[in-house]
């Protein structure tokens, strides 16, 4: 790993080092599959951890390796793998790095060892954002999957009304998700999701091809419009689904929509080739879309931002002293050095007070507080990625979590949905 | 005799061996060498075979008839997902008074298959010129691989670079547009070239093009030129000689170029994500919808529907054209 690290260090131009990183990831990955196969037991085993890019890079595994004293081995997949691999194969793995909206499959599968809270360090000082919905009292909790609604669980691992001694995850990473423009082509300020649709955009637009994510932003878009008042978004109904791929499909033939991604990179090279003025995206692109020299806002729409919150889970095969190493994992997570690594890269944590001590002031100022960069700031893999100057749109942590009008979900008419939004695709 | 061995063609492929005059003599020498016999030499197929695409196979047919429970599956034999692929809204629906609309799924079927034959039509109208050229045209053996080759470059890369390469091509900003407004043949740049069916369609007849050169290519080579020469004797127009001698000895190149395609095809989906912007959806990308959202009894049973008409296709192929006989 340590090998890995050093060549890390000279890449250069080419690949940006973020993707690089991936690519490392990735093959350490693999690496670990055939490495895995044939391992006879020491007693000694690395504490196997899966999940998405997000939380998911060899430098903060490595890093925790070194910090706990024991070997820790990440596998970064792709979300239909890590989907599967968390449902199906909980003995493949110690630690499930998961999200919350994916939590109505997990916890009643069982497949995931009951959190106590007890053996959480920091469990007090994790913010209430995921324990109450409330961030800050004058919050919105929000519709659909937030994590205070599939965070508490029983000592068997029923879902409960909280607060309760057990969890399903420990809350880790978070962001807030909004649409991306370019303000040279939208001609000024987007201020409503309704721009989504705005027929000035025609042909110049993208959304996001993940049917669960981009029904809600097509949602928020929908609602915003005046086309329909949803009921819970997080939760539609087979009416509300109906009128709204109608909408989407109606508008689709009126040759709305540009394209549809489905990867990271897509969405930034949309925007950077100009092929859209208007798309969903995910925070880090935009950072990457400005690198390239072309314009790009966050919104900050009046109805508010699409969340979404990650977590730490124990597979229920774990024990002895494998299940001490994985609570020492979780307790790393929260302990700061993590979390200001996902800081520079747009994220936020649930516990903020270790994060501010790993971060610089003026790192602090500007990806917490939103306030304007008083230095250039380096990414984790410290390239330059913030110019002095800038301001991080949305203002500050605090702002924009406390304006989230719906959370990723997984709805009751998942399949219907799945459905409705192949018909959307198809027509 | 001798005059015969002189007279054999030397393809690019060679003579082909003559069939031993007696067969089983051969065989009873080769069992008297010693060796494996038969099913020894196949065992190792086999078994690879039947670990790794029949059980795999058997359990998909399986699971088609599983109920998903969202969190797990039900073992069990239901009909319903086959019901829901076949019918969208129940058997009557009200509001538009139709009976038994198709259901979405038929539907990308059918738009797979649109395209798909779209795109093998193209790739054989564009690409038996090619392979004609290069076996016939071409007569320094030297130069025939050269090209040959050279056409097989794009192999050389990626699947997904080649689909990719194209972004820059027929973007917003791209290369075709840019020409285009640089001669004044249109004034703004025009969308129709990327994330549309034109895109979509250019790029797959430039992907899976080599899989029919190939094959035609080698059977076109295949064909005696004394074949040719007699015929040219006889007085028969070059028209003639194509369409009695050429093209019938080509069929079986073609239908194995019109396989390799058509399979591949059908299974389909990256392209259209990234070309075509995922504005279409392909039977592969319905599956990979389901099975992100473990639904493994519906994503089997679109599986299973795609291997159906997979084979139906390859069926259809093989009666036009008896490779065997041809072969």
């Amino acid at each position: 790993m340590a090998d890995k690290v050093k060549i890390e260090g000279v890449t250069k131009s080419g690949v940006s080092r973020r993707q690089f990183m991936g690519t490392t990831a990735k093959a350490v990955a693999a690496g670990t599959v055939v490495a895995g196969f044939p391992y006879i037991s020491t007693g000694n085993e690395p504490l196997r951890t899966i999940g998405l890019g997000v939380s998911i890079i060899n430098d903060i595994q490595a890093q925790a390796s070194k910090d706990l004293g024991f070997e820790v081995r990440g596998q970064a997949l792709g979300y239909g793998a890590m989907f599967g691999k968390m449902l199906n194969q909980n003995d493949q793995y110690d630690i499930a790095e998961g999200y919350y909206n994916d939590f109505d499959v997990f916890i009643p599968a069982k497949v995931w060892h009951p959190t106590d809270t007890k053996r959480v360090k920091e469990w007090d000082s994790i913010s209430d954002l995921s324990k109450t919905g409330r961030l800050t009292p004058d919050s919105n909790p929000g519709d659909g999957d937030a994590p205070f609604r599939k965070l508490w669980i029983n000592e068997s691992g029923d879902l409960v009304d909280g607060p309760s001694r057990y969890v399903s995850a420990v809350p880790t990473w978070h962001n807030a998700d909004t649409l991306g423009y370019n303000p040279e082509e939208t001609g000024g300020k987007l201020e409503s999701w309704a721009s989504l649709f705005d027929d000035k955009f025609r042909g110049r637009v993208a959304l996001l091809n993940v049917p669960q994510i981009g029904v809600m932003d097509a949602a928020m878009g929908a609602e915003a419009g005046g086309l329909i008042k949803f009921k819970d978004k997080g939760d539609m109904t087979r009416q509300e689904i109906d009128v709204l791929i109608d909408f989407l499909i109606q508008k689709k033939r009126d040759g709305h929509f540009r394209a549809f991604w489905e990867t990271f990179g897509q969405s930034v090279n949309l925007m950077v080739s100009g092929e859209v003025a208007v798309e969903s995206m995910w925070s880090p692109a935009v950072t990457a879309i400005r690198s390239e020299g072309v314009p790009c806002i966050y919104a900050d729409l009046k109805e508010g931002y699409r969340g979404w919150h990650g977590g730490l889970s124990i597979s229920n095969k774990v024990s002895g002293k494998r299940l001490d190493q994985a609570y020492e994992y979780i307790n790393w997570w929260l302990d700061g050095w993590a979390g200001a690594f996902v800081a520079r890269q747009g994220y936020y944590m649930s516990q903020t007070d270790n994060v501010k001590k790993h971060l610089s002031p003026e790192e602090w100022d500007y990806w917490y507080m939103g306030k304007p960069a008083a230095k250039e700031l380096m990414d984790p893999f410290g390239n330059p990625l913030v110019p002095k100057g800038e301001v991080r749109d949305g203002g500050s942590y605090w702002d924009r979590f406390k304006k989230i009008a719906v959370w990723n979900s997984l709805m009751k008419e998942n399949d219907y949905l799945v459905k409705r939004w192949t018909e959307f695709l198809t027509a | 005799m001798e005059e015969r061995e002189v007279s054999l063609h030397r393809g690019l492929i060679g003579a082909q061996p003559e069939p031993a005059a007696n067969g089983q003599r051969v065989n009873r020498q080769a069992s008297r060498e010693g060796g494996f016999s038969t099913g020894w030499l196949i065992a190792p197929s086999v078994a690879w075979m039947l670990l790794f695409l029949v059980i795999p196979l058997i359990s998909i047919f399986v699971f088609s008839f599983w109920t998903s429970t969202g969190y797990g599956l039900e073992p069990g034999f239901n009909l319903q997902n086959y019901g829901d692929y076949f019918v969208s809204k129940g058997f009557f629906d009200p509001e538009s008074r139709r009976f038994l609309s198709p259901s979405v799924f038929i539907k990308t079927l059918g738009t797979t298959f649109r395209f798909t034959f779209e795109v093998m039509l193209l790739c054989l109208l564009i690409g038996y010129p090619i392979a004609y050229f290069l076996a016939m045209r071409v007569k320094s053996f030297k130069w025939q691989m050269a090209l040959f080759l050279l056409c097989m470059v794009p192999f050389w890369t990626s699947y997904l670079i080649r689909a990719v390469a194209w972004l820059p091509m027929l973007g917003r900003r791209g290369l075709l547009n840019s020409m285009l407004l640089a001669l004044d043949i249109i004034d703004k740049p025009t969308r129709v070239l990327l994330y549309s069916e034109f895109g979509y369609t250019t790029a797959l007849v430039q992907i899976y093009i080599v899989l029919c050169v190939g094959p035609i290519f080698f059977s076109l080579a295949k064909i005696d030129a004394d074949i040719i020469e007699a015929a040219k004797d006889m007085g028969a127009t070059a028209f003639q000689i194509f369409r009695e001698i050429i093209f019938p000895l080509s069929l079986p190149g073609v239908a194995i170029g019109m396989i390799f395609i058509f399979v591949m095809l059908m299974g389909e989906f990256a392209t259209a994500v990234v070309v075509y912007g995922g504005k279409t959806s392909t039977v592969g990308t319905v599956i990979l919808n389901y099975y992100a959202i473990a639904n493994y009894p519906f994503a089997a049973v679109n599986a299973i529907m795609l291997m159906l008409a997979m084979m139906a296709g390859v069926i259809i192929i093989l009666r036009l054209v008896n490779i065997r006989k041809e072969l």
